[in-house]
């Protein structure tokens, strides 16, 4: 047979056995997806994956695994030997060979934004690493896993609990970084919606480039969240936690959605707690007091959720009764007895069983005082303090000195038992001077708009403290001082 | 010597005759330009800088390594089996020169396009370097472009001690003598703690000696690397603290509140001029957290001074590098002296993923088992089998570790001093010891090889 047969019969057979291949492949595939067998997990990538990433996954094939093992491996060594700095490098690949492996984004993530973070004094280090985690999940976890709850969780909680909570030493650098960033974001303390969705200035559409593009977030979502569970303050974490379990909420068929939900609920119970922010101090970190007004919005989310669970409603019942028993005594400390009385009636309603021995609504309120002073954080210390400090206004307007000594005094100790109790954290602990406090919240309720007291008792306060109207106690270089003393009365 | 010029010579004409040389260039050259396009990093100049240096020196050895082993295989087995050697071999000329020869050769051409593509990486870094703001540029300067020693703590004479010790309390209360070796490691335990363990509220302290070094180091930024652990986890995984660095009446000292992970190495700025007249520098941490902290001997504590400059030290990294691929190449001669070219190849390139996979031998030999899982039911040929092969690795992990002590990149991207004689020990038991073993066992086996015969391939 001459040469040239030779080749086309070699060329005719290579054919035939692409072709042959190409059959077989598909079989191939479908006995590695079978879940009987259960040899392989096939990534579905969708149809926006960069060819690198698609091309990564065929061609690897089976070896992906084993590439990833070993990237992993390199990943934990440099890591014990305190060099970081390859880690995000690592974690995309090893990301990006296991694309559809859930538990992967959400360990890499976790990985830097909480056991890498730690690892630097410096909290703009620390800030750095928990953004590359916030970045892994919210980027390019999400973008493969749009139905994946456990990873709208993972973020949420991030927000939450990494940068909403006091326990990393660095909290208040990234709230302070976050409230800066989001502020840039949206012009101004609040977003404006309408002009978020339509954009019609330049500097406007470069914010909502800014939004969508770097913060993945979507205005109409966002306005749709705020409608739902707030009014919520978007400079601080909580709210964006909300945002994110939101959207996981719409996303996720997976029935794992009991772990989104906890997000919202407890979100929304420290949107409660630090639901306003007072002033920033000098780097920036946010002074936060307590917003009572969104009690009723937090406990129909808490009901909602709950009716709207298959998985654990009683534990969301659970938590509903523990805020409705922290809340009537946070509105007591804060005098606002008739809304304590209102949440009071409503916790016997729906939880009998967690008032027993049917005390009075003051006594109720005590006794959880008494109970939880404790082991109170510092957001909740700031609700105590201000709802002394509350109590001490209205006291001196109402020219019953004792009474506010009496409430003046209590905040001083609470203070100083607080300052004892974070002795060995002071640094991340630690909340404004008392006095600055007190000048904050004074302005707070003197300022009509916050809807804390009633006009007639602010005319009456800033005669009692000698303030002219107008003028606040910033302006007078610190609080103003009685200006007579009152009358005791009986 | 011009017979093994001669056969360099021919070596390198064949680099080129195969377009092997510039392929190589386009590839090195390419990675350099492409990965910093393709790196992700921590979002500083440094990580960027770090991971840059990292990953294109490492693919730089990655591809000459490989195509060293390639290259040597392939030089001299296709030149046996293309019966080149024959006629080179009738020439006035010894075998143990052709094969010198050829390794000079490789090794000159990895010389060269080590220089290129280092030499751009080099340039690159200093680029970018340079676009960076003053205040990276100087973080750059003072912790990645420099080369920096460090000085740890003198080890006390633990041994000496516990006898000691333990000399004094046999005199008070008499030990029966099988008792002794638990006594003797419980005084030892004893005395490590309180060496290495700083309880709550107390306070440790490090009193290190720069040596003549002070003489260089006015005004030179120093570095206190550290490394504790706790005894105690807590929730925020951080421990309070507060260093006192230089001696307090050193109008220099500075006291700087921390906020330390344990497990983990933190790395911080030093003041300059904390030492004395003398060289010495006190350093002591107070630990303020409600556990116990310990910094381990060997260690917790370590200051980094400016040892000399970034140039030389990439220089000195460089050679290192170059000291493997001459050990390569002379792998893959001694290989090919008695394989053919495929067999060669193959050998070659399993003898190098033992070398690289060292770290899961090294994980067996610790666990003192390779497949049994510990469990002592298994048959005694199995166990008999085990032990052996657990031998075997031990003794490829002593081999081994003779030749991976040596880590240019990791020491050039963490500003870590290469010295001259690290430089040396390196020259000495890579090149040496190792490829001069390789040698002598290619040289013999390629003088006692029948060339004439037919060769396997044809």
């Amino acid at each position: 047979m001459s040469r040239k047969a030779y080749k086309w019969i070699w060329l005719l057979m290579a054919v035939a056995l692409l072709a042959a291949a190409g059959q077989f492949q598909r079989l191939l595939n479908r006995q590695r997806t079978s879940p009987e067998i259960g040899l392989s997990r096939m990534a579905d990538l969708g149809s926006n994956a960069p060819p690198v990433l698609a091309f990564t996954t065929v061609a690897l094939g089976g070896f992906r695994g084993i590439i990833a093992n070993i990237l992993w491996i390199r990943a934990n060594e440099l890591q014990n030997n305190g060099k970081y700095f390859e880690m995000v490098q690592l974690a995309d690949w090893i990301t990006k060979l296991q694309p559809t492996f859930t538990q992967v984004w959400v360990v890499q993530a976790w990985n830097m934004a909480y056991n890498i973070s730690v690892k630097f004094s410096d909290p703009a280090d620390r800030w750095r690493w928990v953004q590359r985690g916030i970045e892994l999940l919210r980027d390019h976890g999400l973008r493969y896993n749009p139905g994946a709850s456990l990873m709208y969780r993972e973020l949420g909680w991030f927000y939450q609990h990494k940068m909403g909570q006091n326990l990393d030493d660095a909290h208040k650098f990234y709230k302070a970084s976050w409230a800066r960033e989001m502020t840039a974001v949206f012009g101004g303390p609040r977003p404006n919606f309408e002009e978020l969705r339509r954009p019609t200035t330049p500097d406007a559409e470069r914010r909502v480039h800014l939004l969508r593009e770097k913060y993945k977030m979507d205005p109409a979502i966002m306005e749709e969240v705020d409608k739902l569970y707030g009014p919520l303050e978007w400079r601080l974490p909580e709210a964006h936690a909300i945002y994110w379990a939101a959207v996981g909420l719409k996303n996720c068929k997976d029935g794992d959605l009991i772990t989104i939900r906890r997000v919202i609920y407890q979100s929304t119970l420290i949107s409660v707690i630090r639901g306003r922010i007072l002033y920033f101090e000098a780097d920036g970190t946010p002074v936060t007091a307590p917003n009572l007004d969104r009690v009723a919005r937090a406990s129909e989310t808490y009901l909602r959720l709950s009716a709207e669970d298959t998985e654990q409603p009683y534990a969301i019942r659970n938590a509903h009764q523990i805020f409705l028993r922290e809340m009537v005594y946070h509105f007591y400390t804060h005098s606002r007895e008739a809304e304590a009385e209102k949440w009071f009636k409503l916790l016997k309603q729906l939880y009998p069983d967690v008032v027993p021995g049917n005390p009075t609504m003051e006594e109720f309120a005590v006794q959880r005082f008494t109970q939880n002073i404790e082991n109170l954080s510092g957001d909740r210390m700031m609700v105590i303090l201000t709802g002394l400090l509350s109590q001490y206004y209205i006291s001196l307007a109402l020219d019953e000195d004792k009474r506010a000594d009496g409430f003046a005094r209590m905040a001083g100790h609470l203070y100083q038992y607080n300052e004892e109790r974070i002795r060995l954290r002071r640094k991340p602990l630690e909340i404004p001077p008392l006095e600055e406090i007190k000048k904050t919240w004074l302005n707070q309720m003197l300022n009509p708009n916050t809807g804390l007291l009633p006009m007639e008792m602010i005319v009456r306060l800033r005669t009692r403290l000698n303030l002219p109207a107008g003028q606040t106690p910033n302006e007078t270089g610190g609080e103003a001082k009685p200006s007579a003393t009152a009358e005791v009365k009986p | 010597m011009s017979r093994i010029l001669a056969i360099a010579q021919l070596t390198w004409k064949a680099a080129f005759r195969f377009r092997l040389f510039w392929v190589l260039v386009i590839l090195l050259l390419g990675c350099v330009v492409v990965l910093p396009l393709l790196i992700k990093h921590d979002g500083t100049a440094r990580g960027f800088t770090q991971i840059l240096l990292t990953y294109t020196l490492m693919t730089i050895t990655a591809l000459l390594g490989f195509s060293t082993l390639w290259l040597a295989c392939g030089t001299l087995a296709r030149d046996i089996e293309d019966c080149q050697m024959q006629v080179v071999a009738v020439k006035p000329i010894a075998r143990w020169q052709i094969w010198l020869g050829k390794w000079l050769g490789i090794t000159v051409l990895n010389l060269t396009l080590l220089a290129i593509s280092a030499g751009s990486v080099y340039g690159l870094l200093q680029w970018r370097a340079r676009q960076l703001p003053p205040e990276q540029q100087r973080i750059l300067r003072n912790e990645i472009f420099v080369a920096r020693a460090g000085i740890k703590e003198r080890a006390p004479d633990i041994d000496r001690y516990v006898e000691q010790v333990f000399q004094e309390r046999i005199k008070q209360t008499p030990v029966a003598p099988e008792e002794q070796p638990q006594v003797r490691q419980a005084i030892r335990e004893q005395i490590m703690a309180r060496l290495q363990v700083v309880p709550p509220g107390f306070q440790r302290v490090w009193n290190l000696d720069l040596g003549l070094h002070k003489n260089f180091l006015r005004d030179e930024p120093l570095y206190v690397r550290a490394k504790l652990f706790a005894a105690k986890t807590n929730i925020s995984g951080t421990y309070q603290g507060t260093w006192y660095l230089g001696d307090p009446r050193n109008p220099a000292s500075r006291i700087l509140p921390a906020s330390l992970a344990g497990d983990t190495v933190h790395e911080f700025a030093a003041p300059a001029n904390i030492f004395d007249e003398q060289g010495r520098v006190m350093i002591s941490f107070e630990n303020q957290s409600d556990t116990a902290l310990l910094f381990p001997l060997d260690e917790g504590l370590e200051l980094l001074y400016r040892d000399g400059g970034f140039g030389f030290n990439f220089v000195r990294g460089l050679l290192m590098i170059l000291f493997w691929l001459a050990l390569l190449a002379a792998l893959g001669l001694a290989s090919a002296s008695f394989l053919s070219f495929p067999v060669a190849a193959f050998f070659s390139f399993t003898l190098l993923m033992i070398v690289l996979s060292s770290g899961s031998l090294s994980m067996s030999v610790q666990d003192g088992y390779i497949y049994s899982g510990g469990d002592p039911s298994i048959s005694p040929a199995s166990k008999v089998l085990e032990s052996a092969l657990l031998s075997l690795f031990k003794g490829i992990l002593e081999l081994v570790k003779l030749v991976q002590a040596f880590s240019p990149v990791d020491a050039l991207s963490t500003g870590r001093s290469i010295t001259w004689t690290q430089l040396a020990r390196a020259f000495g038991q890579v090149v040496i010891l190792f490829g001069g073993v390789m040698a002598l066992g290619g040289i013999f086996l390629f003088t006692r090889r029948e060339l004439a015969t037919a060769q396997g391939t044809q």
